[in-house]
């Protein structure tokens, strides 16, 4: 069994948690009461913990426990600034690795944030090098979440520098998620949030059930983790379940790479490094050849593509973990940050100069009274 | 009136000297009728009473009366011996009341006449000594001889019953007891009990035999058995007894009448009492305490209790069938019958008891009333509460536990 640490880290990080959790209650359909009457049922060992600086974003969580919300004070979050999150990491580094290192050992963590907040970005290169550091083999994938393009200038420029030091760290890889993408799920912001929330917990917990489930065609940890180390080790999900008009395993495997059911949006023929496709459904639904000519087929463009197949009563339902080998779409985002924070320095250095020049008015002159 | 004395000087002298003489003259005819008198007085009968006891004396110049006895009071009887000294007279006669006796002739002829006039006692008399008063007075001696204890038997009579009230049918225990009280012995000792009174039947030892003579201190007694017969309050009379005494006197005395009251015969008379139970529940046993007394007056015997339930079926009782020799007035018998109900609804108990009243057989009922209700279930209400408590506990806690 894996033991699997979920670390929710800031409000966007949270969020995806209690979706998780939720999840683990029997996802979409449970009820807002169903925590009342069931127990969260996590396909392995799962530990999560979310941690925010901001107790407020704490509060707002449903469906995880109160003794799995960590708040680390100081104040009411570190207000989208970077160095005051990291600083306020470094002064409570102890109590949040205790608080981890009291959930015991684990093969694999996920670190899940927004790489545009302040205390997500800020804490969770800190922590993946704290976890790496404490626990030697385990293996830390980290699902980092791009903001909204309009969400303002220093959450660009908080993801420009957030995702730099996330590729810097000694993680396993990266799970992009592009908030920017996937709002076109749904009309307003508010419920894409949540479907985007719940989209990435439910491929999460997918994936550690097919990491931990038996098998007809083996994948596990090691396979994940040598996907993951492909390419940019920056990687993406895709997911589809087939619908009944169309149970088709090889076209449930391609939709599966669409760009409309990926988080992150990429070129699977053009840009995957490396791939990993787990399969899960009914055994009158997995005709193997079929299954075998739609990965040699990815193989021919994504070069290694590992797949696992799990029998489970059910439609199929395929999910598709890939890196990249390029990811322009990062570059424009690098590009339209560096663009706001020149505009940002301009404009600063505009008012300051204005300030400066009001200040002029009265430099050789003292205050009468 | 004025008296001119000048005139009459002379005559006036004269006058004197014959009234003296006159005087003189009725003087010495009054003094020799004096004395032609007191010759005559000194013959002349007198007369003394005196109170004598047994041994005292008269002495009269040269008389002597003593009192030797009382023979009898019943006949008046006095016994005096009279003598005189000198010997010429030493008689003892039995003298009877109120007659006179002459000794030497009597008073008239110079002797002395003596009367008993009263007879006090066995022990004294009034006697009357007439006499010539030249004999000069007579003198009372009291004898030196301590008086002597008198022969007087005194019956003391008692009648009783041995109870007071009594009802009809009772036997009644009578004693009659004579105790002699007296000093002497009593003789021909008889009793006399009052005829049979109608109020009762004489069943053993009526007349009362008392023995005839009983000395002084002794006592003797007669019991005789009665019936009652007839209710009312009875004026028992007085036992007399008679007797008589050595001399024989005869004497009687008789006991105190009193009253008794005879109450209507007596008879058991049974009480049932048969206590309502607790409501039962299906198939639940319970007790049903039966208490038979009797408050009549006489002992109930051959009780016999028997019980009976409607509707027939549907209560089961057990014990209630019961029988009894013997419930004594006052007293009660206690019993308890188990019963359980097994099908709902509302029995009744009957339970006859037959007795011997005494008087015949008597039969006596009571009902009492059971209940049997449908099962309850004490609890039920826990049933839906103690899931209410564990399901809001265990949501208590879980909200807890995502309380943050």
């Amino acid at each position: 069994m894996l033991n699997v640490l979920m670390l929710g880290v800031g409000q966007c990080g949270n969020r995806i948690l209690d979706a998780m959790n939720k999840e683990a209650f029997g996802g979409g359909g449970a009820s807002k009461l169903a925590k009342y009457y069931l127990r969260p049922k996590f396909p392995s060992r799962v530990e999560t913990l979310a941690i925010n600086t901001a107790v407020n974003d704490l509060k707002e969580l449903r469906f995880t426990t109160a003794k799995d919300r960590l708040h680390v004070p100081n104040l009411h979050g570190v207000g989208a600034n970077r160095n005051v999150g990291k600083q306020a990491f470094m002064e409570n580094r102890d109590m949040i690795m205790g608080e981890i290192e009291k959930r015991g050992d684990f093969d694999i963590a996920f670190v899940i944030t927004s790489t545009s907040g302040g205390t997500g970005s800020s804490f969770s290169p800190l922590l993946i090098n704290e976890l790496k550091r404490q626990y030697k083999d385990i293996a830390v994938i980290t699902v980092a979440i791009l903001p909204f393009r309009e969400e303002g200038s220093i959450y660009l420029q908080n993801a420009a520098f957030s995702m730099r030091e996330l590729m810097e760290v000694d993680a396993e890889g990266i799970i992009l998620a592009d908030n920017q993408y996937m709002k076109r799920f749904s009309g307003d912001i508010a419920s894409a949030y949540d479907k985007i929330n719940n989209m990435i917990a439910q491929r999460l917990l997918f994936l550690i059930e097919s990491l931990d489930s038996e098998m007809l065609s083996v994948t596990d940890l090691g396979d994940f983790k040598t996907v993951m180390n492909g390419g940019l080790r920056i990687g993406t999900m895709g997911f589809y379940q087939a619908d009944s008009k169309n149970l088709s395993i090889r076209d449930a495997i391609e939709n599966s790479l669409k760009p409309g059911n990926l988080l992150y949006p990429a070129n699977v023929a053009d840009d995957a490094a490396r791939a990993m496709i787990i399969i899960q459904g009914s055994r009158e639904h997995l005709d193997v050849d079929e299954i075998t000519k739609a990965v040699e087929r990815l193989s021919a463009s994504a070069g290694h593509v590992f797949k696992g197949i799990v029998v489970k009563k059910g439609r199929p339902k395929i999910l598709s973990v890939f890196t990249l080998a390029s990811a322009p779409e990062l570059e424009g985002i690098y590009a339209q940050a560096a663009r706001a924070m020149q505009d940002e320095k301009e404009k600063r250095t505009r008012a300051r100069k204005q300030l400066d020049d009001a200040f002029a008015h009265i430099e050789d002159l003292e205050e009468i009274y | 009136m004025m008296y001119n004395y000048g005139v009459l000087g002379m005559k006036a002298s004269s006058y004197r000297l014959g009234l003296i003489c006159l005087l003189l003259y009725v003087l010495l005819i009054g003094a020799a009728c004096a004395a032609k008198s007191d010759e005559e007085d000194e013959d002349e009968i007198t007369f003394r009473d005196f109170s004598l006891n047994i041994g005292d004396r008269i002495n009269l110049d040269d008389y002597q009366m003593e009192l030797i006895e009382i023979q009898s009071l019943r006949d008046g009887l006095v016994v005096l011996r009279v003598s005189r000294v000198g010997g010429s007279l030493d008689e003892q006669r039995a003298l009877l009341l109120d007659s006179p006796n002459n000794f030497d002739g009597g008073a008239e002829k110079g002797g002395v006449t003596i009367t008993i006039t009263d007879i006090f006692d066995e022990q004294s008399a009034r006697v009357r000594l007439e006499y010539e008063q030249k004999l000069g007075t007579p003198r009372k001696r009291a004898s030196d001889r301590p008086a002597a204890m008198p022969e007087k038997p005194e019956l003391l009579v008692q009648k009783s019953f041995d109870r007071n009230e009594m009802h009809v049918g009772d036997e009644v225990k009578v004693t009659i007891t004579i105790r002699n009280t007296g000093t002497g012995t009593a003789n021909d000792i008889d009793v006399q009990d009052i005829p049979p009174l109608p109020e009762f039947t004489y069943i053993a030892g009526y007349p009362p035999k008392i023995k005839e003579t009983l000395d002084s201190g002794q006592s003797d007694s007669a019991v005789y058995i009665l019936n009652a017969a007839r209710e009312g309050s009875v004026q028992i009379p007085a036992v007399v007894v008679s007797y008589a005494d050595s001399k024989k006197n005869s004497k009687s005395n008789s006991s105190e009448p009193f009253s008794i009251i005879i109450r209507p015969k007596s008879k058991a008379d049974l009480v049932i009492n048969v206590e309502d139970t607790a409501p039962l529940v299906l198939d639940e046993e319970g007790l049903l305490n039966i208490s038979i007394s009797n408050q009549g007056s006489a002992s109930a015997t051959r009780i016999e209790a028997t019980g009976e339930v409607s509707p027939s079926d549907g209560l089961e009782i057990k014990g209630l069938d019961k029988s009894f020799f013997e419930i004594p007035p006052g007293d009660a018998a206690n019993f308890s019958a188990s019963i359980s109900g097994h099908k709902r609804g509302i029995y009744t108990i009957r339970l006859k008891v037959s007795y011997d009243d005494g008087d015949g057989s008597v039969i006596r009922e009571a009902t009492s009333r059971a209940v049997v209700l449908k099962r309850e279930y004490k609890y039920q209400y826990l049933l839906v509460i103690i899931p209410i408590i564990i399901v809001s506990a265990w949501i208590y806690r879980r909200h807890r536990e995502y309380k943050y």
